[in-house]
């Protein structure tokens, strides 16, 4: 525990010769991560990842022959300053393309910002429905965590009824829409529906009307903090005898904070985790073990998105051969690239990938199925 | 009302109660609005994280808590605290400084993740027909004989008499031989340290990690305003009010509801009956 | 004035040439921490002035940039938008106005109530923002709308912010220099006073609101220009804390205070919250150094330093004119009590007055402590609620009127402790005194009003009572407490109140002073001719002055007549004598 001094040190110390450092030539590429708000949690395994992604970039010549070189900035802040931390990159440090962790109000700030002026990857899950020139989508859309998760999962456990909890914001109501419709299709039905305020922390007349309703299924789209006090109270109130817990985010550090003790029958749907059993996964999980040590924060799907972020934006600029947004527009539909998540496939500014629904109990993800190539059902024309 | 129901608002209530009820001393006695009240009670969720993490005996949660939050609670009464009784303004501006503080150093040690907690009761009971998380009842309990002995002993014991007399006339408390100044910290390190095992005893319930805080912040507030200051009626009366119309407009309504209502609530009280606020038994 | 030009042109080169040293990206920067400076200026004169703390100004900023986002988006008619803004701007100042006024309106203490009214408002707009997924984009907020007139962000538009930030910064300079930002401060400074000089002080704190709101709509629609996206965090509880925190730091007393928090730290933290990972716990510690030990912040500091080097700047030429005449419509200074009980909680404060005095003379109270003197002139000046029974000025009832209204029934009151503008300077005290009553609404907003004087001030001023204000320049915490007695004895005459009240005028003044002081209530009412009401201890002091004496005992009239009259009564030496009945 009192490592954590030690490693916030480090980290401190780490920064500075960063930034010393970006004398040396190389292009730059601009990181946003969130350091500071409510996702904070994700900064440095975003961070980690992109850094690890880079030094195999490198490794493997870099990109257009040229080394590329992180620059991190902190948008974990109101869309304003995560604005103007990016600008400070873009005309400041004269960074060339941009790959983004954080969430869809900075994003829509940003596109705003760039004008299709410079590539910008957005790499975390997300609602679905950004298409901007220059902008290309990594991250889960809800279609390809739930459409074929949401049949397997009501077969798996048998459940015919379903009961929607979220934050009171755009991506759980795009999420739920999506549920709503694939719940139907496969013969389910909801039996309740609700959002709740970022600043609620207490979870018991929802837990109530869950109780009363009789679902078999709770498909959460609370995030963060919120996800881990509902899932303690669910727990507590004895509810994971009457329902099963399906998350669209709960990863490793929601898991951990919702504790083995209250994790029974709690299923999570994502593009990475870190139990993935593939080669590419786990000779991921060694390198980031080997470089940042057995103490670093846990990877995680939204950590790792930095990782195909980069990797995808070294692709794009290598077959384009520049990273000229036009010259990258007209190459870029069908781009594959490798990450821990597998072969993942440009389609539509977003990508075709692999999903994982995996299974907390005990207080770890097990991987319980794999859907390979899952389309992102996002068409941006333009 | 079903039974769960009335489960939940006496959970709720006193919950509310154990963390109001530093904040309702602070304010009341001292006028200081500790707007870093909320991290005292993130702090005290954290003595159970401490002992798991250096693998000590559950029974030293208590020491532990009520020493971490009645040292963190004596630092600042002594370096900031202090220079700011009676003036609620300006408390309120220097406690927000305090409560980042407090955050950032919490995260330092702890890092940002968030803490699991596990629960030393698990598991549900039957209870007026409906089955109801075990842990919950015996903290129900638990409060309501803290209640009622704070109570007795506040009406009975001498130091009770000399904090009535301080918050009635300071200067001349001090006249007859009262230690004002000792009496002021005790009473802020004894409001903190009532947050922080509030916050111990919420620990396995929620989510413990360094914002924590803010939400019981803000909700402990509202039922000061809504409840009055200087009695345990009417704090009871205030946390009442906010946690079971919370809890009722969010079971048949829905939270957004609830809580754009406690808001409403709050300025119709702060407009209309703000001497609620300065009402002393 | 000559002073605001030159710094307000100063500033605009200043910024102007942002874009030409440092390049339009940085102006770009800056632009976003000078809007959000023009709401920390708003902040600023409303806490630094009036004393009131918003911790929820947001709110206006907020719903103006959304309001400003829809109208771009929806509109494009320029005059049309312009017109719009316009709207949008004094509707969010009507609205801060309504708010404080109402909030305010009967009571003069609610400042921490307000500030968390305020606090509670932010935390509903910023839900209600991210929930009305409709109107508002929700967390995602309103975007893909044009600038105004399709300027460009990295560069014109800089302009346009530079412009507002200067008239911004030049409107509170001159507000600053005129009566009208006197009264503001005067508010702050001793509200109770200024209730009995008859300003409607809620009205002035509504007044004050509306405008930070106005400056918080302008600085809004601003922002929506500049950031192209409106999102709930625009009108949250965390932006408004920022706005406090850079206002605090800045220095809330000073016009340029606010600018240099909100640019200074704003623009330090885009630079280093990224790289330095104790930024928010500096940023935390000076925010709690600056409220313990700085209450002036950075502005306030420098201005220290540069008031060390060069002291007394203002020219001690005076021209003073004359002042309007006052306007009062009593034709009969009588007052009457009639059976009037006053009751705090449980305990009777006056219990059944009855007493009806002449039209004109000096009646004098005396009575044991507690007899209920001073409550008696506070149940005429509706410093206290009257339970029963009434007060009567000119046949017309008077109790229970709120206290700025007995003023205009040519009430003056002067307190028991000297109740007089501590922070104001001895010239600005009479320039309230002599406004009050007599300016018209425009008044307030010409400069020449502060030097308004009447001859019978002047002739006052220079007797030699008087000799200690001298000095008009002086800050009135800085007298003596005799001389503020003096001071205040000369603000309550100088309203010529058809009634005036005298609390004790004698109390703390030396031998010597107490002459000079009985001398001056004299003169004043062979020229006034109206009623003056005196309470007193000293006898001999009611000896000199009074035509009647009345003795107040247990909350009712134990006697009432000549000097003689109650010197000889027997009632009334057994309650100055054994303290029994």
């Amino acid at each position: 525990m009192f490592l954590k001094i030690k490693t916030t040190l480090i980290a401190a110390t780490l920064i500075l010769p960063a930034i010393a450092g970006s004398a040396i030539a190389g292009t730059k590429i601009g990181v946003l991560v969130p350091d500071s708000g409510p996702a904070g949690l994700f900064g440095p395994s975003t961070r980690n990842s992109a850094t690890l992604a880079a030094e195999q970039i490198n490794a493997a010549g870099g990109i257009n022959g040229e080394v590329i070189e992180l620059v991190f900035a902190d948008v974990g802040v109101p869309p304003a300053e995560a604005a103007q931390a990016a600008l400070k990159l873009w005309k400041g440090e004269g960074v060339k393309a941009f790959v983004g962790m954080h969430d869809s109000a900075v994003r829509e700030a940003l596109t705003g910002l760039f004008q299709g002026q410079v590539p910008y990857v957005y790499t975390p899950v997300y609602e679905g429905n950004a298409c901007s020139i220059g902008l290309y989508v990594t991250g889960e859309t809800p279609s390809q965590q739930l459409a074929q998760a949401i049949p397997f999962l009501m077969e798996r456990e048998t459940v015919k009824s379903w009961y929607l909890i979220g934050h009171d914001y755009n991506w759980p109501r795009d999420t739920n829409a999506l549920a709503k419709q694939y719940i139907a299709d496969a013969g389910g039905k909801i039996v309740g529906e609700e959002y709740l305020p970022f600043t609620v922390a207490d979870f018991d007349s929802s837990l109530q009307k869950i109780k009363e309703s009789g679902a078999e299924g709770v498909l959460i789209t609370l995030v963060g903090g919120g996800s881990v006090g509902f899932n303690v109270a669910f727990a507590g109130f004895g509810l994971d005898k009457q329902a099963i817990r399906l998350g669209t985010l709960i990863e490793e550090n929601t898991l951990a904070g919702i504790g083995a003790d209250n994790a029974n029958r709690l299923y999570s749907s994502a593009g990475y985790f870190s139990s993935i059993e593939s080669d590419a996964a786990k000779a991921f999980a060694a390198s980031y073990e080997e470089k940042f040590g057995t103490d670093a924060p846990a990877l995680n799907t939204l950590g790792e998105s930095a990782y195909d972020g980069v990797t995808l934006l070294a692709a794009l600029a290598n077959k384009a051969g520049s990273f000229d947004v036009s010259t990258i527009e007209g190459i870029a539909e069908g781009t594959s690239f490798q990450s821990p998540r597998g072969t993942s496939t440009l389609k539509g500014r977003h990508v075709n990938q692999s999903i994982y629904v995996a299974e907390g109990t005990g207080g770890t993800f097990k991987v319980v199925k794999t859907f390979d190539n899952v389309p992102s059902s996002e068409s941006c024309s333009k | 009302m079903s039974s769960i129901l009335l489960l939940n608002i006496l959970w709720q209530v006193s919950i509310l109660a154990m963390v109001t009820i530093g904040l309702g001393i602070v304010f009341g006695q001292l006028k200081i609005m500790n707007m870093a009240h909320g991290e005292l009670v993130m702090i005290g969720a954290y003595a159970p994280v401490i002992t798991s993490h250096l693998g000590l005996s559950g029974y030293l949660q208590l020491p532990i808590c009520v020493a971490t939050v009645g040292l963190t609670a004596l630092i600042m009464e002594r370096t900031v605290i202090r220079h700011f009784y009676g003036r609620p303004f300006d408390s309120l501006l220097a406690t927000w400084g305090l409560s980042i503080l407090m955050r950032e150093i919490v995260e330092m040690i702890f890092g940002r993740e968030y803490q699991s907690v596990s629960s030393p009761l698990p598991g549900t009971m039957s209870l007026l027909g409906t089955d109801y998380p075990i842990y919950r009842v015996v903290v129900i309990l638990g409060v309501a004989v803290f209640f009622f002995t704070l109570l007795l002993w506040y009406r009975r014991s001498k130091v009770g008499t000399e904090i009535k007399a301080m918050v009635e006339n300071p200067a001349l408390a001090q006249a007859v031989g009262i230690n004002t100044s000792r009496l002021s910290s005790v009473c802020f390190v004894f409001g903190a340290v009532s947050a922080g095992i509030a916050g111990m005893v919420l620990a396995p319930t929620t989510r413990v990690e360094p914002m924590m805080g803010l939400d019981y912040l803000i909700r402990s507030f509202f039922s000061l305003v809504v409840g009055g200051l200087g009695s345990l009626e009417g704090l009871f009366i205030g946390v009442g009010l906010i946690g079971g119309i919370q809890s009722t407009i969010g079971a048949f309504f829905n939270q957004t509801y609830g809580y754009l209502f406690v808001l409403t609530l709050s300025i119709l009280f702060l407009w209309l009956k703000p001497n609620g606020l300065y009402r002393s038994n | 004035m000559a002073y605001i030009a030159v710094t307000s042109a100063a500033l605009l080169t200043v910024l102007l040439l942002v874009p030409q040293l440092f390049g339009t990206f940085t102006a770009y920067q800056i632009g976003l921490f000078l809007i959000y400076g023009i709401v920390a200026q708003g902040i600023g004169f409303l806490w630094g002035k009036t004393g009131i703390l918003p911790l929820g100004q947001a709110i206006f900023f907020g719903i103006a940039a959304y309001a400003c986002a829809q109208i771009l988006k929806n509109i494009d008619s320029l005059p049309l938008q312009i017109a719009l803004f316009v709207v949008v701007v004094a509707c969010l100042a009507l609205l801060g106005f309504a708010l404080a006024f109402i909030v305010f309106k009967g009571r003069s203490d609610s400042g921490p109530y307000f500030s968390l009214i305020t606090l509670a408002l932010a935390m509903i707009c910023e839900q209600v923002a991210g929930t009305a997924t409709n109107t508002t984009g929700g967390f995602n907020g309103i975007y893909g709308y044009p600038t105004i007139a399709n300027l460009d962000q990295f560069n014109e538009l800089y302009y346009v912010i530079a412009i507002v930030t200067v008239l911004s910064t030049a409107a509170i300079s001159v507000l600053n220099t005129l009566p009208a930002g006197l009264v503001a401060r005067a508010v702050s400074d001793n509200e109770k006073r200024m209730q009995l000089f008859g300003f409607p002080t809620h009205l002035v704190k509504g007044l004050v609101f509306g405008l930070s709101a106005a400056f918080a709509a302008v600085a809004g629609i601003l922002f929506a220009n500049h950031q192209g996206i409106v999102t709930p965090t625009s009108t949250g509880f965390l932006l408004s804390a920022n706005l406090v925190i850079w206002t605090a730091v800045g220095g809330r007393n000073h016009v340029y205070g606010p600018l240099i928090g909100a640019v200074g730290i704003g623009y330090l933290s885009s630079e280093l919250r990224g790289s330095f990972v104790y930024w928010e716990v500096i940023v935390a510690l000076v925010f709690i150094i600056v409220v313990l030990k700085y209450p002036g912040g950075i502005a306030g500091y420098l201005v220290d330093i540069f008031c060390r080097f060069k002291k007394n700047i203002r020219s001690t030429e005076l021209h003073l004119c004359n002042a309007p005449a006052i306007s009062t419509s009593i034709v009969q200074p009588k007052l009457i009590f009639s059976k009037t009980k006053v009751k705090m909680g449980p305990v009777r404060i006056l219990n059944g007055v009855d007493l009806v005095t002449p039209k004109t003379g000096i009646v004098c109270i005396i009575g044991p402590n507690g007899a209920g003197k001073t409550s008696l002139l506070n149940a005429i000046t509706g410093n206290l609620i009257v339970s029963a029974g009434s007060v009567s000025l000119d046949n017309k009832y008077i109790h229970n009127l709120p206290t700025h209204k007995a003023f205009a029934c040519g009430i003056a009151r002067k307190l028991q402790v000297p109740s007089v503008f501590f922070s104001l300077t001895v010239f600005e005290n009479i320039a309230l005194a002599v406004i009050a009553g007599r300016a018209r609404f425009l008044d307030f907003f010409r400069p020449s009003t502060l030097k308004w004087r009447t001859a019978e001030l002047t002739n006052l001023l220079n007797s030699e009572a008087m000799t200690a204000l001298v000095d008009m320049e002086k800050p009135v915490s800085a007298l003596a407490q005799g001389h503020r007695q003096f001071l205040e004895f000369a603000m309550t005459t100088a309203v010529q109140p058809k009634v005036l009240l005298l609390d004790e005028p004698c109390a703390g003044l030396s031998p010597d002073e107490t002459r000079m002081m009985t001398n001056l209530v004299r003169d004043f009412q062979e020229r006034n001719n109206g009623l003056i009401i005196l309470i007193e201890h000293d006898m001999s002091i009611v000896r000199d002055l009074a035509d009647r004496v009345v003795v107040l005992h247990q909350g009712a009239v134990l006697f009432e007549g000549s000097y003689d009259d109650v010197r000889n009564n027997k009632s009334v030496q057994d309650v100055y004598s054994g303290g029994t009945k």
